[in-house]
């Protein structure tokens, strides 16, 4: 009995100890519990933080981005492309006209030259372009110049081309039009790079080159290297007089054109071309058989224009030559004419313009040219000028040129220049 | 000479085919809207570009070559609002290719719906105001908003021209428009510090990024558009600098920087070179490196 009584009051001591111990594990549990909680709790509420933070960063950024939209008035509402161009696609039924002027002071010391120590509106260009229809475009250049006193107006260019063509390359032209012969004979008098047109061209093709009425088919023909080519060929009327026919001709000329281009990179190109011309001349007509003129012709051009600082450098080299076969009439001991003689003769000019500022260039250029008449008859011509483009549509040229002729005195001449266009003329071919 | 004929029709066979038909060759005027076209277009189109970068786009020459490229394109994409106008006729007209010529599903007028600034409001423009684009001011492109209108242009003239990619291009688009969204919240937060700053420009290709970062133009180094600066003009900005405490000058790459430098030794403002196009610097890229590449010059010049 005592036994069991010490066992109990044993018991309960130790009852309460061990309860202790239970418990205490349990609190201690808890605890770590708890612990982990709260550092879950931590980690929730600092990433929840963070995604809120990020949210009102990116609700002010977009605040920002709105109130700047909303704070700019200068900003034109939304256009609408078919409204904004409306205006223009109305305008643009009438073709776009342009006119411009040529003038210039000119000395020389040839006594009897007609504008000697003169100011001379030397010619106005009226130009007019549309699309005729979806399948071709027109082109219109009237001269207006002043000769003998008087004014005429002529048509220097006027034709069709027709751009879609069922052979893929291929493009044709109808109308009067500056025949396809090496470079310069292209130009109209405003677009020279020069004052004048180099002897080569006057002394062979006329004052500004042989522009005639006649059709025109061009071809890119197509090579594995992507390179442009163009065949062209030509057949116009034999009304120059300088080298073929004159007007009085009922015949026909023909001309064929190849022109090579390539880039040497993406600021230095290099053009090389080859023309031949072949049609009857003077001698050839009514009572004395039909004498034939060909010409033969090269033209190469080299143009550099860096692509960072091209507004303000640039530099062109273009250099052509001309060959000519004429079979002429002569008189002899001034009664009778004798066919078949031919005459060979050639010319060729080589220029050099420098642009050393963005609005001045300065240019040289050599002319050594026989004619096609008279082989014995030379001359050669230094140029040596400067041009000041006031605008694109404006410029001022100064140009010294002396001749030396071996059938007449030397000459030296002097010109100013100034040419202004007004309208949208459409640019000149590279 | 049999030989040589075979040969010759073996050439005229084989270049016919080296362009690929499988993708859409695109021609793109500006390296922008290469950029731009290549973004949406992915591997089915082949992308080129007329002007390059370092050029200045209202200045191009109608080269030959060109027109050898526009001859091979399925697509001829434009900045339009007259930018071209000095070259684009002569290229397509010698290409002889009818199917980028306009009005046609190859010619893309990159403008269409885009916001415009500066449409000219008087009744009459002409070249007394200098080289205004009578249709309004055409650098568009640097607005990065406006690039998401031309990038929708884009996917729909090329969902067009190959209706079994659309999804594709679509898709494309999406995430051009995400991109841009995201950089432009990077943008803007960039250029915040510094909204509201006047700035003088060399030429007003900058009024659309001013305009979209809240900058504000206080002058121009050119008297008017296109017009070279002149030393009366250049006085009348260094006024103008002094009196609004001006403190860059936002100038393009292909500009001679020499009036510039000498404003701003007149001025103590620091001359900011930026390129306007893609490719105008080697960091250019593309179109997100480009705005990248301006903001980052502007913040710091400030």
């Amino acid at each position: 009995m005592k036994k069991a009584l010490i066992f109990l009051i044993i018991a309960f001591l130790f009852i309460p100890l061990a309860v202790t111990d239970a418990r205490g594990n349990e609190v201690a549990q808890l605890q770590q519990e708890m612990a982990a909680l709260r550092s879950q709790f931590s980690e929730m509420k600092m990433s929840y933080e963070t995604r809120i933070t990020q949210l009102e960063t990116k609700i002010e950024d977009l605040q920002k981005i709105y109130s700047i939209r909303a704070e700019k008035p200068q900003i034109a509402p939304p256009v609408q492309p078919q409204s904004t161009s409306l205006g223009r696609y109305f305008q643009s039924f009438n073709p776009d006209v342009s006119v411009i002027g040529d003038f210039t002071y000119h000395t020389t010391d040839k006594k009897n030259e007609e504008f000697r120590n003169q100011f001379q509106m030397r010619q106005t260009e009226l130009a007019f372009s549309a699309s005729v229809d979806p399948y071709a475009r027109g082109d219109f250049f009237f001269h207006v110049e002043q000769e003998n006193g008087s004014w005429h107006i002529g048509l220097c260019e006027g034709y069709l081309t027709l751009l879609t063509l069922p052979i893929e390359g291929l493009q044709a032209k109808a109308g009067k039009f500056k025949v396809e012969f090496g470079k310069a004979n292209k130009y109209h008098l405003h677009n020279l790079p020069w004052v004048d047109y180099p002897n080569m061209i006057t002394n062979y093709f006329g004052e500004e080159g042989m522009s005639e009425p006649g059709v025109s088919a061009s071809y890119l023909i197509p090579n594995p290297w992507n390179k442009y080519i163009e065949l062209t060929g030509q057949v116009v009327n034999n009304s120059n007089g300088a080298s073929f026919a004159g007007s009085d001709s009922k015949d026909l000329v023909y001309l064929g054109h190849l022109k090579t281009f390539f880039d040497l990179n993406e600021e230095s190109t290099v053009e090389l071309g080859s023309s031949l011309a072949a049609g009857s001349n003077n001698g050839g007509h009514g009572r004395f058989g039909k004498n034939m003129t060909t010409l033969e012709g090269v033209d190469l051009t080299y143009k550099w224009r860096p692509l960072q600082t091209g507004l303000y450098k640039s530099l062109a080299l273009q250099n052509e030559l001309l060959f000519s076969q004429k079979d002429r009439a002569y008189f002899d001991d001034g009664t009778d004419i004798i066919d078949g003689k031919r005459l060979n003769s050639w010319a060729a000019y080589s220029s050099l313009e420098y642009q050393f500022a963005k609005r001045w260039t300065a240019f040289g250029r050599y002319d050594f040219s026989e004619f096609p008449d008279y082989t014995k008859n030379r001359e050669n011509a230094y140029s040596l000028g400067l041009t000041f483009a006031q605008s694109e549509y404006c410029l001022w040229r100064l140009q010294f040129k002396r001749t030396n002729r071996n059938f007449d005195k030397d000459e030296n001449v002097v010109w100013l220049q100034c040419d202004f266009g007004l309208g949208p003329h459409r640019k000149h071919e590279y | 000479m049999r030989k040589m004929c075979i040969f010759l029709i073996m050439l005229l066979v084989l270049s016919s085919y080296a362009y690929g038909k499988d993708v859409i060759n695109v021609l793109t005027t500006t390296e922008d809207l290469k950029s731009i076209t290549e973004a949406i277009g992915g591997d089915k189109v082949r992308v080129d570009s007329l002007a390059r970068g370092l050029q200045d786009p209202h200045f191009v020459d109608a080269k030959p070559s060109f027109m050898m490229k526009a001859k091979n394109a399925d697509l001829f994409i434009r900045i339009g609002l007259e930018l071209e106008i000095g070259y684009e006729d002569l290229i397509i007209d010698g290409s002889r290719n009818q199917k980028i010529r306009i009005g046609n599903p190859g010619h893309l007028d990159a403008s269409e719906g885009v916001y415009l600034l500066e449409v000219p409001t008087t009744t009459k423009v002409d070249r007394s105001m200098g080289d205004v684009h009578p249709m309004g001011n055409p650098h568009y492109w640097l607005d990065p908003e406006n690039v998401k209108i031309v990038a929708r242009n884009i996917t729909n003239r090329l969902s067009e021209l190959s209706p079994e990619d659309t999804g594709y291009f679509q898709e494309n688009l999406k995430t051009f428009d995400k991109k841009m969204d995201e950089k432009m919240i990077e943008w803007n937060k960039k250029m915040a510090p510094f909204k509201g700053e006047k700035i003088a420009i060399y030429h007003r290709s900058w009024p659309y990024f001013v305009d979209r970062f809240g900058l504000a133009i206080a002058c121009e180094l050119e008297p008017k558009p296109g017009i070279p600066p002149s030393p009366g003009h250049l006085k009348e900005t260094i006024d103008i600098m002094k009196r609004d405490n001006i403190k860059i000058i936002l100038m393009e790459v292909f500009y001679d920087e020499k009036p510039a430098q000498f404003v701003a030794n007149q001025t103590g403002a620091k001359v900011v070179v930026v390129p306007n196009s893609v490719g105008g610097t080697k960091e250019a890229k593309d179109y997100f490196s480009l705005i990248d590449t301006i903001v980052d010059r502007i913040t710091e010049g400030f």
